[in-house]
């Protein structure tokens, strides 16, 4: 039940035109506790469903992103060469440009997130099918899902890494969150950067020791950086811990 | 699992989901569609009735579109008794009706208003052995994405064509076996090159850019979406492609309460949120390889079972306890090249630290992935 609620949570959080996008986890565990071993093809089609929904969404999301990254790219090209009238000017969209450019970057590790966390959701159902039907369908269903788009998010994080490069060129180097620290308590915008944290948060939540910890789950999360995240607040009832 | 799951498992198990293999029984012959269907359904009328199965649906009937198809097959279970007795007529109905599915198809395309469709209208004229079918493969509804859509009507063509040139991954989808278009970074240079030379986004049309393109299986849908993306893209500022309900993410300046003017502070408010998403990545990537990792450690060792069950057949390798196992496969040499080998990790602090949580001798690491991967010995 962690999971869940984390995921919910996660979901309401979320930019809103993903809110449907996501694993129906609650659904399907409720049905895997219902369910009759003989409607295991049922339950395969109800799986199925959620695969595809994932990857319309995911591609789709995709192919925006490669449309974006390269439109940044020509932007910041284009007030670097043409000489603007003012320094005022130049320096307006410059700040535009990064501010755009890091939530740009943002929104593409959300994608990798979500493409991460309805995997595990994924592999949680049908742990849970398992046990109650004595199945073996996890076994052979989670290969195919290791082969689905929405799975292979090789592309998005190369764009990531792109936009990674493109921001340290843009942003002189400077003295980092010491300086952040000190400054009265940012609040986390919203939109994008709220939404990193409040993923953040949920991946510490998720991997935390549980019940069923084992030496096969994936290891705790630990936010090395206290500062990073003390520095800022959110006005959510997600508590920083 | 009993025998009759059996059955419908092979019979699906050619392609990936029920409704494209009743695609495929359809598209064959008379005689086979008889007998295969038959078995069929009457394996699929068991699984329909089930209340777990409406219960699911009856709660999750919002956006998702497979509802409209599923709530069909219920009326449909429930308007036909499917008995074998009932078997010879309904396949002899359905033989000969195959013009009534480009005619559904058309209707889902009409409907604009993205509600789904009344079914019990659409269906009332036909005969009750054709719904399945038709239903199924034409349900994705019309408002979401025309992409994969138009792909669907060339049905006995060679779907992978549409998408070998363009996808690097496997076209196998989910369920419905849809090819689906995917773009990347050099296809889409294609494209911008293909829009300029027809003079920029604006002029250019989905058809010229499409003869431009000359890229083998890209379909002038696929263009013209992606064109509209585009335009997108250029004539609205970055914000507000984050979808029209996001509100508009304040700027550093508009926050009352703070006193952010200098750009230095902007600039370092912004390198802290990178900070924070370069680490969510990072440990999203690791993730990921960890759990490609795991899968591919419990398929090896499935594999392992198999074949200790080929060839000792005699020697109740059901009985066999795991650390038995376990060390058949680790005093093997020659398995050492196949064998995947302990999750190794990348560089950083961060993950070497992880993976010395990971790390545990090789034999009994087998043994508990064994346990989680639910194998039976």
């Amino acid at each position: 039940m962690k999971f869940g609620k984390r995921l919910k949570q996660h979901v309401q959080e979320t930019l809103p035109g993903w809110r449907d996008m996501y694993l129906n986890y609650k659904g399907l565990k409720k049905l895997v506790r219902l369910i009759a071993s003989s409607s295991e093809d049922e339950f395969v089609y109800l799986l199925d469903n959620e695969l595809d929904k994932f990857n319309s969404f995911f591609i789709e999301q995709e192919e925006d992103f490669i449309i974006r990254h390269k439109e940044l790219q020509q932007r910041i090209k284009r007030v670097i060469e043409n000489d603007p009238s003012s320094q005022e000017e130049y320096e307006n969209e410059m700040a535009r440009i990064k501010k755009d450019i890091v939530d740009f970057h943002g929104e593409m590790v959300l994608l990798v997130n979500y493409s991460n966390i309805n995997y595990t959701g994924m592999t949680k159902i049908l742990k849970k099918y398992d046990k109650r039907t004595g199945g073996f369908l996890r076994l052979p269903f989670i290969q195919k899902v290791l082969e689905q788009p929405f799975f292979t998010t090789e592309l998005i994080s190369k764009l990531v890494k792109e936009c990674e490069t493109i921001i340290d060129e843009l942003f002189p180097t400077m003295v980092v969150a010491e300086k952040m620290a000190k400054a009265v308590g940012t609040e986390a915008r919203e939109g994008i950067f709220r939404n990193i944290v409040v993923a953040l948060l949920t991946m510490k939540e998720i991997r935390k020791g549980s019940s069923t910890h084992s030496h096969f789950s994936l290891p705790i999360l630990d936010l090395r950086d206290p500062e990073l995240i003390r520095s800022f607040q959110l006005n959510s009832t997600i508590h920083i811990i | 699992m009993s025998s009759a799951n059996r059955t419908v498992g092979h019979i699906v198990s050619s392609s990936s989901g029920i409704s494209s293999n009743l695609l495929h029984m359809s598209s064959i012959s008379s005689d086979e569609t008889c007998s295969k269907r038959a078995s069929f359904v009457t394996q699929s009328s068991g699984i329909l009735r089930s209340t777990a199965f409406r219960e699911y649906m009856k709660e999750n009937n919002t956006s998702s579109w497979c509802t409209d198809s599923l709530s069909d097959f219920l009326d449909y279970a429930e308007n036909s008794p499917v008995q074998s007795s009932n078997l010879q007529i309904m396949s002899s109905e359905d033989v000969g009706k195959p013009n009534d599915w480009q005619d559904w198809a058309d209707q889902l395309i009409a409907d604009d208003d993205g509600a789904s469709p009344n079914w019990n209208e659409i269906l009332v004229d036909t005969p009750v052995a054709d719904q399945h079918p038709k239903m199924e493969y034409y349900v994705r509804k019309p408002s979401k994405t025309t992409l994969s859509l138009p792909l669907n009507t060339p049905v006995p063509a060679s779907p992978g064509e549409a998408c070998t040139p363009m996808t690097p991954s496997s076209c196998g989808s989910g369920s419905q076996s849809k090819p689906r278009m995917r773009w990347t970074p050099e296809l889409h240079e294609v494209f911008m090159e293909a829009v300029n030379k027809l003079g920029g986004s604006e002029s250019a049309t989905p058809k010229g850019v499409l003869k431009l393109m000359k890229v083998e299986g890209l379909t002038i849908y696929h263009v013209k979406s992606h064109l509209q993306k585009y335009r997108t893209a250029k004539y609205k500022p970055e914000s507000s492609s984050q979808g029209p309900s996001e509100k508009k993410p304040t700027l550093m300046q508009d926050l009352p309460p703070l006193d952010f003017k200098t750009s230095s502070e902007i600039t370092e408010a912004l390198r802290l949120q990178v900070e924070v998403q370069k680490k969510l990545h990072e440990q999203l990537e690791i993730q990921k390889n960890l759990q490609r990792r795991i899968e591919e450690q419990g398929r090896y060792l499935q594999m392992i079972f198999e074949k200790q069950c080929k060839f000792q057949p005699s020697s109740s390798t059901l009985d066999k306890s795991e650390t038995e196992l376990t060390n058949e496969i680790s005093s093997s040499p020659n398995q050492s090249e196949t064998e995947p080998g302990p999750i190794k990790l990348g560089l950083t602090s961060s993950e070497k630290q992880q993976e010395a949580d990971y790390s545990e001798s090789q034999p009994s690491k087998l043994a508990k992935l064994n346990e989680s991967s639910s194998l039976e010995l």
